[in-house]
């Protein structure tokens, strides 16, 4: 019995030592003001770059939104059209490794993951395009998928590939293509809601898409350092502003109020009671729905 | 013989499974850890020496959360930290909206859910309580 059991304990530091046990640093502080003037942009710190870009991806928040409201999934809103052969410009390949990466999202949220196996492939051949793919685990995401094992896992390792590629592009000057990719992801999660909302009106996802105004002019300084580096940028940019104008009357207040604390399961729970209120008009709301749909649709031709 | 074979075989199989999907374990574990009704979001994974004077939490990162959200901000320490990893969040106006640790009673909450109203970018603060040196990670999830 001893010898099995010293047989057996060999065999599982054996397993296990083969996993990277390093434990990453990283420290930074971020300017106080959020709201910085576009003509800044290319003044901010390395730092204060990556802290905008991880603020704004997200590739599972709006899928999550969705599934809380029980709207129920389609395939429709998917970038279907896509096609990562046809994609000659690291501009475009960049771009729509970020729109796929939201689609991965939605797949993933609600467990469609039979269906995420065409995405995965998209993904994999634009991300060895631009020289990333060795961030991308295909075949553990395409395991996991296909066993429809912890959800949790296939999240973490999803958003974890594209976290290490925004980081790589990032430390490598290659900062034009992770804003691209920050800007698909957020593009894709936009015109998700957007499409829904058009067929699901619910409070809850307009004020939603009301909200965005908060990230976009963190979008705008993220683009602005490369709106001069060709014709696709600057018609990305145009769009962006374009689109901040259509946001320039959607009027987001707050109320005060002192947080309400519990607790529960050995943990705390904390409740808001500090509430923000979006003001929209269904008018406002129609013209987001509408460009919004206009550049992503632009974004993922394969003109 | 045949048994040991067959026990090796699995082992193998199950490590090399878990070394191909997660990047880090610890970081694994501790997503793993947030519960099964926890729907992973975002990892800040921090390592820090002994602060030399007692002032604010010292790594922070900025993150935006959403109104009608329910947050869960689970924090782990490895085993050789010296102090447990802490959680403070501050809204755009600087005001603490949530610490995980109780300065009156000393107590430290291994995670905190937090029902979010208000839409914004806040401000993540965390460290290792008394400013001790630590090595650790604060997992983000979203819960029903």
């Amino acid at each position: 019995m001893k010898g099995k059991i010293i047989f057996l304990t060999i065999s599982m530091v054996l397993c296990f030592s083969c996993r990277n046990s390093g434990t990453k640093n990283a420290e930074f502080i971020f300017p106080e003001a959020d709201s910085i003037p576009l003509s800044e942009a290319e003044k901010l710190s390395p730092e204060a770059i990556e802290d905008i870009a991880k603020n704004i991806s997200s590739p599972v928040e709006i899928a999550n939104l969705l599934q809380m409201l029980e709207v129920p999934f389609s395939q429709e809103y998917l970038a279907a059209s896509i096609d990562a052969n046809k994609e000659s410009t690291n501009f475009n390949k960049a771009m729509k490794l970020g729109i796929l990466g939201a689609d991965l999202g939605y797949l993933n949220m609600y467990e469609k993951t039979g269906s995420s196996l065409d995405v995965l492939s998209s993904i994999r051949k634009l991300a060895e395009d631009i020289n990333v793919g060795q961030f991308f685990d295909f075949e553990t995401i395409k395991k996991l998928s296909q066993n429809k094992s912890n959800l949790d896992s296939l999240l973490y390792i999803s958003i974890d590939s594209y976290e290490q590629i925004d980081n790589y592009l990032r430390s490598n000057d290659r900062g034009h293509l992770s804003s691209l990719l920050v800007i698909g992801v957020w593009i894709e999660g936009q015109y998700l809601a957007t499409q829904v909302v058009n067929k699901f009106p619910d409070k809850i996802l307009r004020d939603r898409i009301g909200e965005q105004k908060i990230i976009l002019n963190d979008l705008l300084l993220l683009i602005a350092p490369y709106c001069n580096n060709s014709q696709e940028f600057t018609s990305l940019c145009k769009d962006l502003n374009l689109l901040k104008d259509k946001y320039r009357d959607v009027r987001i207040t707050y109320t005060q109020g002192e947080p309400v604390a519990s607790e529960k399961d050995g943990g705390l729970v904390i409740t808001q009671t500090e509430t923000s209120v979006v003001e929209m008009t269904d008018e406002q709301l129609k013209e987001l729905i509408e460009f919004t749909g206009e550049i992503r649709n632009r974004l993922i031709s394969n003109d | 013989m045949k048994r040991y074979l067959i026990t090796i075989s699995l082992f193998v199989s199950f490590g090399l499974l878990l070394a191909g999907q997660e990047t880090d374990p610890f970081v694994s574990k501790c997503v793993l850890s947030a519960g099964n009704d926890a729907k992973y979001l975002k990892d800040f994974r921090i390592q820090l020496g002994k602060a030399t004077e007692q002032n604010d939490l010292r790594y922070k990162a900025n993150m935006s959360l959403w109104k009608n959200t329910k947050y869960r901000f689970s924090m782990c320490s490895t085993e050789d930290s010296q102090g447990q990893l802490i959680l403070s969040i501050k809204d755009d106006a600087n005001k603490v909206v949530l610490s995980s640790y109780d300065k009156n009673s000393g107590k430290t909450y291994p995670f905190v859910d937090f029902v979010c109203n208000k839409s914004g970018i806040y401000q993540l603060n965390y460290d290792f309580k008394d400013g001790q040196q630590g090595s650790g990670v604060g997992i983000v999830s979203m819960v029903k």
